[in-house]
């Protein structure tokens, strides 16, 4: 289907785009690499008037070493991600997560920021205008009823990028702008929870940076990505794990998930069952129980939730003796 | 003859620069001044009576010039003759979700896709059918009237004496499998653009041109003829460019008709392009299928009788329904020795887009389950997999029980090259945990002997014209879409003609330049387009030949075409060397090898004293200058002029029917699976299985295919590994998943065709069993090769885990819960409930539609409810 006509808006300054927000706030959206805005906008599933197109702002692109850690313009490409030699030294894990993203030929175009603002997908939701007629609009977009939880009134479809668990591992943080003013949030508390309103950003602001704490960096890491397909798909499941180690025991751990909630999860209780005595494997299946838990699939994909969440438990363990093993 | 200059030599497609460079061009790539663009609505409902139509909302929408309704072309059609069930446009009835109720054509997309929104339909919602073996048991409510319990097509066949059969078996193996429904996927979406003449000084509405994305333009302008009320002779298609179609695009698909009746009330040219999601409602791909299997056999592996109950579930229309649940019985036979064999198939009529012709069109399902019971029998019979084939192989010539005639048969090498190059014999079962190796078989038609439309026309004509300049052109039908069928018939009439490859220009399916060629499916055309070339080609060559023998002052028979000259057999050692050659022993035969067409031109100048492209105005001064004593050899150009002085430009025809006898038997349905030829494989798949995931990776296919005689060995592998990888989708990862009617995965995203990075390494064999009646002995390579794969998967998939599918695609959640259920574990509903060992029925997809409830009203604040 076409896309409803809209005027793209260029800005070359930060604050001329902030400004812009400001001024068509509610019916305008960010265009970053447009890998997933663009074919939703042929779904109809937004039709804003204006389109921000972020793509000259230079304030917001590159990989800086700063006092705190690293700062990373929201509008990085993927493809930087995975080849800056710092990430690669510093922070592994954000780097393998990066790697899985859908293609080359995506990840070049999508950028960090676009990943963290990933709107959230389901089976029912992802869908042409005519299909979604056909069953009914839903609570996401343009109804109120939810195929996925019939008689529920909240939104379940998940959110489905692979960087922000490893963000949440390391305990990144994100610069949020408006135009008059900024703020500086952990990952963790920019998601929601729910399906439809799953980010805490108001329309006229913009996801500016992301700052990973000097704190995090060289911990070690996994990331395992449930996908059908080699390249392309979304992650129908996927875990991340950090650790850092001192003398042979787990001094930290953390472990994230997404793509089964309606947001990335830290996965709560895992340092309490560290350095227990138990065997090494024991351990990690305690901490994939605790993440099976924590995950809530639902019908939002083409694979069962129960699979999906078996998943979590299988690539959790994976995940935990393989950071172990590093 | 068994050397050859073109033929049997890898040879790129001559299309493929215009293809990778973008040059080419596809029906969406053209345009006429005018052109309005078509969009159309769809049924938003599974079953539905319409009540009303009203179109006057989107009428007043600027840059509308015409709707068009199910009324403007109130004729039915359908690709079968027994099977005219469809209408362009829904009449009275939609039946799927997805149906086709009207036409919007405006300036542009965007006009069109908005005057969609105003048009305004009024149903009654009618109980819908899903499930096949429900919607056999429908009394009222039927998808068509005339088929009572929705049946569109049962058959009940019995050869030979299958109850004495299984007396004598020693070991019967039975169960249900079922293959779950897939699409083609082409890369190209179907696309249509059709344009009326309108004589200048009436303004009446004259000749009709489509160009469209077809597999069958004869078909298309038959159909359109019917739909429209017009002479086939009013009627010209062109088929430009196709990117790919494995059948999808094998019949008559809705767009086709609705751009041509949207250009007639627009009176302007249209052009409709189908989304991915329509491409998906258009569908005709591989129904998904219950196959209720039992085999017997004796100890030492003969098997002794098989009988199957095939339903396939084929949506809302006949589509080549009856075709395809035909194929599936009769494709038992011709395979193995099988001297006893009932079969029962049904096809079902549900409310779901139409099923039809898919690559193994009707075979592949069933292969699969026959392969599958067959390794489950060797493993109780204790017998290696390639042993119990081998116990089974036809002794050809042979006419099997179900009267289809083998005359070349190359699977006993299949299966040698295979087990050989697999290292089966020292690594199966020996392969280490979670790794493992299955072993399958499968053939396929080199063309149906019987044509759908039964009439002794041939089944292809060609013709070739060669006139002054040298060149040589080809008129056929086929339609070349993608697999190569253009290259095919280039290199037949080089090989006869003895010319240079590069002066063959093809000029394909255009109706009104073409002779009638009924299309590219069941892979007939290198078989039968092929040997209508060849005799074409005969032909012109006979004509030249003895123009040339007067000339050289021998008689016809005594001359040699080759390498682009034409020389006395006696006389090969006096051919004259080209300047800046070595000398040779044998000069002609060296010439073609290694030389560019600069280099061929250059060098043709020299010896014919005139540059090519000249031929006109030289032929005339040659022949003055020439001197009268015969010669020993003349260029393929001298000798074309020759022949031009004696009779005009050079012209011939030839045609290609199946012969008689390998028409198959009288009962009723033995029209279909008869096929003149019928290619051979033998698979060796290597998986390994994550226990603990059930994710399947398969490591590398061997693959060995008897083709005939392979015309292009590059073209051949390409076809093999193309089928393997196709079989590879159906047998993991491809799946139309289904919810009450409604396609969840309407796209490339969500229907996941593997990708290049889950590829496996394909070695594939190339086996020639000349083939008696084939062009050069060739017979198919497109299709056969695909249904080993899934059963060799399935197979290795056992060998790897011990786990026994019954259930294709063999998803990780499926091949978990039956890893889970052999080592008793706890059970997790892990496949909607449907046990993928010992499924019963068809699985639904999660979750709830509310058809009626809520229903799709917009929610009131969206901007876009606002009218």
């Amino acid at each position: 289907m076409t896309v409803k006509p809209f005027q793209l808006l260029c800005p070359r300054e930060l604050s001329d785009a902030l400004a812009t927000l400001e001024k068509h706030s509610g019916n305008i959206r960010v265009l970053a690499g447009g890998t997933d805005l663009l074919p939703s906008m042929r779904q109809r599933l937004f039709e804003p008037e204006y389109v921000l197109d972020i793509r000259q702002l230079r304030e917001i692109q590159g990989i800086r070493l700063t006092e705190q850690g690293i700062e990373i313009g929201a509008f990085t490409t993927l493809h930087a991600i995975e080849n800056s030699d710092e990430l690669k030294r510093s922070y592994p894990l954000l780097v393998e997560a990066a790697k899985t993203v859908a293609s080359p030929v995506i990840r070049n175009m999508a950028t960090i920021g676009g990943n963290v603002c990933l709107d959230t997908r389901c089976l029912w939701y992802n869908q042409s205008l005519s299909w979604r007629k056909s069953c009914g609009f839903c609570i996401k977009k343009d109804g109120n009823i939810c195929h996925v939880a019939p008689g529920g009134t909240k939104c379940w479809a998940a959110f489905s990028a692979d960087t922000p668990p490893a963000l949440l591992c390391l305990q990144a943080e994100i610069e949020i702008r408006n135009a008059s003013s900024s703020r500086r949030v952990t990952l963790e508390k920019f998601y929601t929870g729910e399906g439809d309103n799953y980010r805490r950003l108001q329309p006229d602001e913009l996801v500016t940076h992301i700052f990973l704490p000097r704190g995090s960096a060289l911990y070690g890491g996994a990331y395992r990505k449930l996908r059908i397909r080699g390249s392309i798909d979304y992650p129908l499941a996927a875990v991340a794990v950090a650790l850092k180690r001192k003398n042979g025991d787990f001094e930290d751990l953390r472990i994230a998930i997404t793509a089964v909630n309606p947001a990335p999860l830290l996965v709560a209780g895992v340092q309490s069952l560290v350095n227990r005595a138990m065997t090494r494997e024991r351990m990690a299946e305690e901490i994939a129980e605790l993440a099976a838990r924590t995950a809530k699939p639902l019908t939002t994909s083409a694979l069962t939730p129960e699979y999906r969440r078996e998943i979590i438990r299988v690539f959790t363990k994976r995940a935990v003796l393989e950071a172990a093993a590093d | 003859m068994s050397d050859f200059s073109v033929v049997g030599k890898p040879i790129p497609m001559i299309d493929a620069a215009a293809k990778t460079t973008g040059a080419g061009k596809y029906t969406d790539d053209l345009s006429l001044p005018g052109l309005l663009i078509g969009k159309i609505l769809h049924s938003p409902h599974p079953h539905a009576r319409i009540r009303h139509i009203d179109i006057s909302r989107a009428l007043e929408l600027d840059g509308v010039v015409a709707v068009v309704t199910g009324a403007d072309a109130p004729n039915p059609y359908g690709i079968l003759p027994v099977g005219h069930d469809e209408h362009a446009l829904a009449l009275d009835k939609v039946r799927y979700v997805g149906d086709n109720l009207a036409c919007v054509a405006a300036e542009d997309s965007r006009a069109a896709e908005r005057a969609l929104e105003l048009i305004d339909v009024d149903y009654d919602i009618l109980p819908a059918y899903f499930d096949p073996e429900e919607s056999m048991k429908a009394e009222r409510d039927l998808i068509h009237e005339n088929k009572p319990h929705n049946l569109e097509k049962d058959y009940h066949h019995v050869f030979g004496n299958p109850a004495q059969g299984f007396a004598q078996a020693d070991c019967t193996v039975e169960g249900r499998f079922i293959a779950n429904e897939v699409t083609h996927a082409a890369m190209e979406p179907h696309s249509t653009l059709a344009t009326f003449d309108l004589d200048p000084v009436t303004g009446n509405i004259g000749r009709l041109t489509v160009w469209s994305s077809t597999q069958v333009p004869y078909y298309l302008q038959h159909k359109l003829s019917l739909v429209l009320d017009l002479p086939m002779s009013q009627i010209r298609v062109i088929k430009p460019l196709v990117g790919g179609g494995f059948g999808g695009k094998s019949e008559v698909i809705p767009l086709e008709i609705i751009a041509a009746i949207a250009a007639r009330k627009a009176r302007r040219p249209v052009k409709i392009t189908y989304t991915r999601e329509e491409v998906c409602w258009a569908h005709r791909g591989r129904p998904r299928t219950i196959i209720d299997l039992k085999t017997g056999a004796t100890s030492d592996g003969r098997l002794t009788a098989v009988e199957a109950r095939v339903i396939q579930d084929g949506g809302a229309y006949c589509s080549y329904g009856v075709v395809t649940i035909l194929y599936s019985g009769a494709l038992l036979g011709a395979l193995y020795d099988i001297a006893n064999l009932q079969y029962d198939g049904y096809r079902v009529l549900t409310n779901k887009p139409a099923c039809g012709a898919m690559r193994g069109h009707g075979t592949v399902n069933v292969r699969f389950a026959f392969e599958s019971q067959l390794d489950e029998i060797a493993a109780k019979l204790n017998l290696d997999p390639a042993e119990i084939r081998r116990q089974n192989l036809l002794r050809p010539p042979a006419i099997t029980v179900n009267g289809l005639r083998v005359q070349s048969y190359g699977l006993p090498e299949c299966i040698e090259k295979v087990v050989e190059r697999s290292g089966w014999a020292e690594r199966k079962g020996r392969l280490g945990k979670g790794r493992g190796l299955g072993l399958a078989c499968s053939h396929y038609v080199s063309g149906a002997a019987n044509s759908i439309i039964r009439s002794d026309m041939p089944h292809s004509t060609v013709n070739i014209k060669i006139d002054r300049d040298g060149g040589v052109v080809v008129y056929t039908g086929a339609s070349e879409i993608g697999q190569g069928s253009d290259t095919m018939t280039s290199q037949i009439a080089a090989e006869v003609l003895g010319c240079l490859l590069s002066r063959v220009k093809v000029v394909a399916a255009d109706t009104d330049l073409t002779p009638i060629d009924i299309g590219s499916y069941s892979s007939r055309v290198t078989f039968m387009a092929g040997n209508a070339t060849l005799r074409a080609a005969q032909e012109v060559k006979r004509q030249i030949a003895s123009a040339a023998a007067q000339k050289m002052g021998c008689a016809p028979e005594e001359l040699i075409f080759r390498d682009d000259l034409v020389f006395r057999r006696d006389a090969q050692r006096g051919v004259p060397r080209l300047e800046g050659e070595p000398s040779g022993e044998n000069p002609s035969r060296q010439r073609s090898r290694g030389r560019t067409h600069e280099q061929a031109n250059t060098s043709q100048a020299s010896v014919a004293g005139r540059v090519e492209g000249q031929i006109l105005r030289g032929s005339l001064q040659q022949k003055r200058k020439e001197d009268l004593t015969p010669k020993d050899f003349m260029t393929f150009e001298e000798a074309v002029v020759a022949a031009i002085d004696f009779h005009g430009a050079l012209t011939g025809t030839g045609s290609y029917a199946p012969p008689a006898a390998a028409r198959g038997g009288k009962y009723k349905g033995a029209g279909v699976g008869p096929s003149p030829a019928y290619s051979y494989s033998a698979q060796v798949a290597e998986v390994s299985v994550d226990e603990e995931t059930g994710q399947v990776t398969v490591h590398k296919v061997w693959a060995a295919h008897d083709c005939g005689r392979a015309l292009n060995p590059v073209a051949v592998e390409g076809q093999v590994i193309g089928s393997v990888w196709m079989g590879m989708g159906q047998a993991l990862t491809e799946e139309m998943i289904w919810k009450d009617g409604l396609l969840m995965n309407p796209g490339l995203l969500e229907y996941r065709s593997p990708s290049a990075a889950e590829s496996p390494q394909v070695e594939a064999i190339i086996v020639e069993s000349v083939d008696p009646e084939g062009p050069f002995g060739a017979k198919e390579c497109s299709e056969g090769a695909l249904a080993a794969t899934i059963p060799a998967i399935s197979n290795a998939i056992y060998d790897a885990v011990g786990i026994r599918l019954h259930e294709a695609p063999f998803s990780p959640e499926r091949v978990l819960a039956a890893l889970r259920a052999k080592k008793a574990a706890k059970p997790l509903n892990l496949t909607e409930g449907v046990d993928p060992t010992r499924p019963t029925r068809f699985r639904e997809h999660g979750g709830a539609l509310c058809f009626k409830q809520k229903g799709p009203e917009r929610h009131e604040l969206d901007a876009s409810r606002a009218r």
